[in-house]
């Protein structure tokens, strides 16, 4: 029994994290309406330049975390000011095919410095003794990293209820038109939700770098399951980006722990979301949470 | 009609069946004939080493396969993100029956033509069945379901020892009325068989443009509730489209398979099909010689970058994965480029040049 529990911590450790990447995405899908394919590559560079920032510049950890999401908030910023402010009008198709190109770009960058191959680790600031709970353990570097994720999510979450600017932001996805006649400037809020997701998508890069350590396949292959979560949670939901997180973490972490082993079956855990990503795209294809727009076409 | 459209200023067809004609003119038709004449006969006069020769094959194949996935993304205006995985399903079947049956099997070695075909046509059932969720969605979500679907492909490959977890499967050498095609003549032997292949493929693209079935796949791409309205089954037409591409795919790579002499996962991974999109966008997006320019083009880039960043790595020591580097880095570039300033691709630059010389001249 302590196992499945160990199970469902460690799922729920590594579904935060997913929520919180899940909610960049699902920023700018709201916003924009584009599907950043590039996702999974700004969370590892953010990974990259907090490591960067504390190791080989030797700033304190808490404050190169900080630094390297307002570094992320202008990059993503200017991504979108250069690459797809031009785009905006343009079929949507083509929009999305440019965030495949960034992919490849942003690859090939990091494939230039040291990080693309190499793997490096955090150093440890947090006491390395795991707490234990009757059997189950969790480690201070995953306990932090769950507590950040849940404050940064409750951040967006009231930016996005309170605060002018995040309203202006809701108002934008719901209806643009709508949005430009009361004086909201509607390209400002793309950049401002690509920024915003650069933000929330380097804390997740810091936080897994923290616990799974500096690998950039590693870091790839999390960027891509960020797909089957918003799906799952539906593509413009940020509650369900959450929620499908928890969840996509619990279920790969059941899937490795149980299935892998039997019946000659290994690495389950990476394939699991998407056969579900399929499964849910037949049968239930707005997710749990998302708008059900009526169309069938 | 007029006497030569090449001339002509504007459109003066009268009729639905002058506009659906393969050749317009006479000379268009005998121009198609001289090219692909040329293209069979060129090898006899001039010899080209082997390592040259394998180049050329390798882009008729991503020729075969771009052809594919442009019907999907070009004319049907859905984005595949998995057309590799596609490929890889074609080069995989052909390995599978090694597997099985053994590698010198008469099916492989003798009844070559016809696995291909097979290949395809399996290409075309997980094609259709990747396609499945458009019954119900629009593209944006096809675009996530191929990716998870190259993703799958990719995992099974490398956990299943049946498929020697993704390294080479060796793939026997097949048999032509001359007898068992040796070293020397292989990759001349498979340039005319891919060059079958490509002319069967290309007059295949080309008709299919002219059915109802074609036109189908455009008109959903430039407004799929105008299609439903005209009494098209957009969805079943999206389908139909990954199905169509599947088959291509499958032939590709079933082609792949046969001139490699092996199958391995290396290739047909997650940037092989981004790499198919760039061939895709740099040639054009929904023209048949857009199919031919992009993979010629991307290609060569390739190479380039191949040898660039061997020359700078022998100049800067701590260079050592510059050619992993590099490699995304510009298809990356040429992608966001052609999409920003070239959406047309190539194939446009073909279509400036023809109406420059048509209007000289005069400026328009």
């Amino acid at each position: 029994m302590s196992y499945f529990f160990q199970l469902v911590v460690s799922g729920i450790v590594v579904g935060s994290i997913y929520a919180l990447s899940a909610l960049g995405f699902v920023l700018i899908y709201k916003s924009s309406r584009v599907l950043n394919i590039a996702h999974g590559q700004i969370i590892a560079a953010g990974a990259f330049i907090t490591y960067a920032l504390t190791v080989m510049v030797g700033i304190p950890i808490y404050f190169s975390f900080f630094i390297s999401m307002v570094i992320t908030f202008f990059l993503a910023m200017s991504v979108e000011r250069i690459f797809l402010r031009r785009l905006i009008g343009e079929p949507i198709i083509s929009v999305i095919m440019v965030t495949i190109g960034l992919m490849s770009i942003i690859d090939g960058l990091i494939y230039l410095t040291p990080f693309g191959t190499e793997n490096f680790s955090f150093p440890s600031f947090l006491p390395t003794t795991p707490i234990s709970v009757g059997g189950v353990s969790i480690s201070w570097t995953q306990m932090v990293g769950v507590l950040v994720t849940f404050a940064m999510i409750g951040g967006f979450t009231w930016f996005f209820k309170k605060s002018t600017i995040g309203i202006s932001m809701r108002a934008v996805s719901d209806d643009q038109l709508a949005a430009m006649s009361i004086g909201i400037s509607v390209p400002r809020v793309f950049g401002l939700a690509w920024a915003m997701a650069g933000l929330s998508a380097a804390a997740a890069g810091g936080i897994l770098g923290n616990i799974t350590g500096i690998n950039f396949d590693t870091l790839h292959s999390f960027g891509i399951v960020v797909f089957p979560v918003v799906i799952l949670g539906g593509l413009d939901s940020i509650l369900g980006a959450v929620v499908a997180g928890i969840i996509m973490g619990l279920i790969q972490q059941f899937a490795s722990g149980y299935l892998d082993g039997n019946w000659g079956l290994s690495g389950t855990g990476e394939i699991m979301p998407y056969v579900i990503l399929l499964v849910i795209l037949l049968f239930k294809p707005h997710g749990l949470f998302g708008i059900h727009e009526i169309e069938r076409v | 009609m007029s006497s030569n459209r090449w001339f002509a200023t504007g459109n003066y067809f009268t009729s639905y069946k002058e506009e659906q004609r393969i050749f317009f003119t006479s000379l268009d038709r005998s121009a198609m004939v001289l090219l692909i004449l040329a293209l069979f006969l060129w090898p006899l006069f001039i010899q080209v080493d082997n390592k040259y020769m394998l180049v050329i094959d390798n882009i008729l194949v991503a020729v075969v396969a771009v052809m594919g996935l442009n019907l999907v993304t070009g004319f049907a205006g859905l984005i595949s993100i998995g057309h590799a995985a596609f490929v890889g399903i074609g080069a995989y079947t052909i390995a599978c029956f090694g597997r099985v049956l053994g590698e010198n099997h008469m099916l492989l070695t003798h009844a070559w033509p016809l696995m291909i075909v097979f290949a395809g046509c399996i290409g075309a059932v997980f094609g259709g069945i990747v396609g499945l969720p458009a019954l119900r969605l629009r593209h944006l979500y096809l675009a996530i379901a191929t990716l998870s679907f190259q993703m799958i492909f990719q995992w099974t490959i490398n956990f299943m020892d049946f498929f020697n977890q993704g390294q080479t499967i060796s793939v026997t050498r097949v048999a032509w009325v001359t007898g068992t095609v040796s070293r020397s003549e292989h990759y001349t032997f498979w340039y005319y068989a891919i060059l079958v292949a490509i002319v069967l493929v290309g007059f295949a693209v080309r008709n299919l443009l002219r059915t109802r079935y074609g036109r189908c796949l455009v008109a959903v791409r430039d407004n799929d509730r105008a299609a439903d309205a005209m009494g098209m089954h957009p969805g079943f037409t999206k389908v139909y489209a990954f199905a169509l591409a599947g088959f291509f795919a499958g032939v590709a790579g079933a082609l792949h398979a046969y001139l490699y002499r092996g199958v391995g996962i290396e290739s047909f991974t997650l940037s092989h099909s981004i790499s198919f999109l760039a061939m895709a966008i740099v040639g054009g997006l929904g023209t048949l010689h857009g199919a031919f320019w992009g993979p010629l083009a991307i290609k060569i880039l390739d190479l380039q970058v191949e040898q660039l960043s061997e020359w700078v790595g022998n100049h800067l020591t701590f260079a050592t994965n510059l050619a992993t580097a590099l490699k995304p880095l510009s298809f990356g570039l040429v992608i966001v480029l052609f999409l920003m300033f070239e959406p047309r691709g190539i194939a446009n630059w073909w279509r400036i040049v023809r109406s420059y010389v048509k209007l000289w001249p005069f400026r328009y």
